[in-house]
């Protein structure tokens, strides 16, 4: 085997069980997770009212209670987040 | 220090306060024990019956007997018979070898709907005793899932409802520790499993989605690399079968069940519903919310907790022209699994609170209590079961099994003169989108119908009945689904211009209402051109017959 060379390759195996993907999330990571998913879930059903012109009537009250649960959800996430480390 | 518990196991008892707690702890079981025989005997009743009990029963077994001739039951409803199904076909597979044997009934729809519920009570209570392994509990808690007035009075309906639920609980409960299964082949078996039932469940009706979401959001929380792996192995699935169906209805299926059902949202109905909910089901709702927020910062979240908060903002959706309480009972299971876990946990002092900036501000000032705490324990939870008890009080109250009983409780009817439900006021009104079932049916009843089925075999032309059971006895088409009409008008994808023209025409020699939930055109058309000869009385519903207006009075009018 002496002087032959190997070139280097990737292992897709390795590459699609990278340890972090394996592992639980924490806490802080689920936490971070569902302060964006508020966030963007409430500026994308605000954007409905923005982007689609054709409507009436404003935000309709499906999309309160839609947003009400964007911040409800991005609360959760910001309440996660100090906890660290902790397995969700 | 990593994690301290808030009670113990060890604290000394006195055994006056055991023997309260065990006093208290067999009422709790002897009333719901008293519920199941009351499901029992509504059950047995309503299997019996041989007509539409719940608006649209009827419909559930032209699907039924559709598939068990080999057909689809997406069709155009634009052609005659006008007849589409909007709901997926795994229920109605299920029912359909039963055709083969028994003929078109009511019964098997019914009891395969009543034994869903039990396999969905059994599936909490051995949620319950795997982690909370108190055996009395897990049996109190399996009990509480029947003794729900909603799940009463749906549980025993040829509806598939009810088998949504029991897929979605006995799915929830394989994945609950399948992450943690060591040997791969077990722990990719039961996965697979899992994500099946959830299959099964989504193509038993749509519901089910939030449910999917739950799962694969645990997955995700637990191994992010297999909750991918896995979740795109479930959609490619799904999506197959789903491609499947729509090719071979050409088009039909996409039409009829996912078209056809954006329908109004009414918040108010909403609303009025989740307070409803909270009132009957607070005893377990608060629990079951403690529960959730204590692994959420505490512990591990399991996936009972994110399927109970994805059950519960799913039943917002109550609020559709269509819902209604039906739409709770995923959030019930999974109430009576926390609530369940909530009663063990405090009962086997099994509360650990892991050390944090919330342990530090709301548990740590409890901890010199905790011995007082865990006895108060012993008394609240035996209590949180006898107040969901009250809370639910349901029960015929004439026959000679529970006329007594119901002077007993000096409970008087307040729905359909023969039962009391607490869901409802004493005048019986009740929230819109509760259904307006529950009462035993009679002999009359079945005289009544009878009466109906005499009228319809009568008549020579085609019958347009708004309940499907009638046309089927007499051995006639059933001609149109009213309410699936109305989706799709609603959502202008029907014309309806052949049956408009039927109605003109006077082609139907007979038409049977009910709720009056054609469209307003089709309402319309039959007013011009039927009049009213008789109504019939069957379940406490009033049936109005209508016979064509005689030519030369239509055209003077």
């Amino acid at each position: 085997m002496e002087g032959r060379h190997v070139p280097y390759r990737p292992r897709w195996r390795m590459v699609y069980s990278a340890p972090m993907f394996s592992k639980s999330l924490t806490k802080r990571q689920l936490g971070l997770l569902l302060l964006a998913g508020g966030v963007l879930g409430f500026v994308a059903i605000v954007a409905i009212d923005v982007l689609d012109v054709g409507r009436e009537g404003g935000i309709g009250p499906a999309q309160r209670i839609a947003l009400g649960l964007m911040i409800g959800v991005a609360l959760a996430g910001l309440t996660l987040i100090p906890l660290k480390g902790a397995p969700a | 220090m990593g994690e301290s518990t808030l009670q113990s196991s060890s604290v000394l008892t006195p055994s006056w306060l055991s023997s309260v707690h065990r006093l208290l702890l067999m009422a709790a079981l002897i009333i719901l024990l008293g519920y199941l025989c009351v499901y029992v005997a509504y059950a047995s009743n309503l299997i019996q019956f041989p007509f539409d009990y719940d608006q649209g029963e009827g419909f559930e077994l032209v699907d039924t007997l559709l598939f068990s001739q080999g057909r689809w039951p997406y069709l155009d409803t634009e052609i005659y018979p006008f007849y589409s199904s909007n709901y997926p076909p795994l229920f109605h597979v299920m029912a359909a070898p039963f055709v083969w044997i028994f003929g078109p009934s009511y019964a098997y729809g019914r009891l395969l709907g009543f034994a869903g519920t039990l396999v969905t009570g059994g599936a909490i209570g051995c949620a319950v005793y795997r982690d909370g392994q108190h055996r009395l509990i897990a049996l109190l808690s399996a009990l509480a899932f029947l003794a729900s007035n909603s799940i009463y009075h749906i549980g025993p309906l040829f509806r598939q409802h009810m088998t949504m639920v029991m897929f979605e609980t006995l799915a929830v409960v394989v994945l609950a520790h399948a992450n943690e299964i060591e040997d791969t082949g077990q722990r990719r078996r039961r996965l697979i499993l899992g994500l099946a039932l959830i299959l099964a469940a989504g193509y038993t009706k749509q519901l089910a989605y939030a449910t999917a979401i739950a799962a694969l959001a645990f997955l995700f929380v637990r191994s992010p690399r297999r909750s991918v792996i896995y979740g795109a192995g479930f959609a490619l699935a799904g999506a197959a079968i789903f491609l499947w169906i729509n090719r071979s209805t050409d088009g039909q299926w996409w039409l009829q069940t996912i078209s056809a059902n954006v329908n109004t949202f009414y918040p108010d109905q909403t609303i009025g519903l989740f307070r409803l909910w909270f009132s009957l089901h607070g005893f377990l709702i608060v629990p079951a919310v403690l529960y959730v927020l204590y692994e959420f910062y505490f512990d591990r979240i399991s996936i009972y907790a994110l399927w109970w908060i994805a059950a519960t903002t799913n039943a917002i959706l109550s609020g559709k022209w269509g819902a209604g309480d039906s739409y709770f009972a995923t959030t019930i299971a999974a109430t009576c699994v926390l609530a369940g876990l909530f009663a063990a946990r405090t009962l086997t002092g099994g509360w650990h609170f892991a050390a944090n900036y919330l342990s530090r501000l709301l548990i740590d000032p409890l901890r010199r209590f905790s011995a007082p705490l865990a006895r108060t324990g012993l008394i609240l939870i035996p209590l949180l079961f006898i107040g969901y008890g009250r809370a639910v009080l349901h029960l015929p109250t004439d026959g000679p099994l529970f006329a007594p009983v119901a002077a007993l409780l000096h409970i008087t009817p307040n729905a359909h003169g023969t039962f009391y439900d607490s869901a409802r006021e004493m005048d019986g009104s009740f929230s819109g989108g509760y259904a307006d079932i529950g009462h035993l049916t009679t002999q009359a009843d079945v005289e009544a119908g009878d009466r109906i089925v005499e009228l319809i075999r009568e008549a020579d032309g085609p019958v347009l009945s708004e309940e499907a059971g009638f046309n089927l006895l007499a051995g006639k088409d059933v001609v149109t689904n009213p309410t699936q009409l109305l989706n799709l008008a609603n959502n202008g994808l029907f014309e309806g211009a052949a049956l408009l023209n039927m109605i003109e025409t006077r082609a139907f020699e007979l038409i049977v209402l009910r709720a009056q939930f054609y469209p307003v055109p089709i309402l319309q058309a039959i007013g011009r051109r039927y009049r009213q000869s008789e109504a019939i009385e069957m379940n406490g519903f009033r049936y109005l017959i209508l016979r064509p207006i005689d030519e030369t009075m239509s055209l003077s009018r």
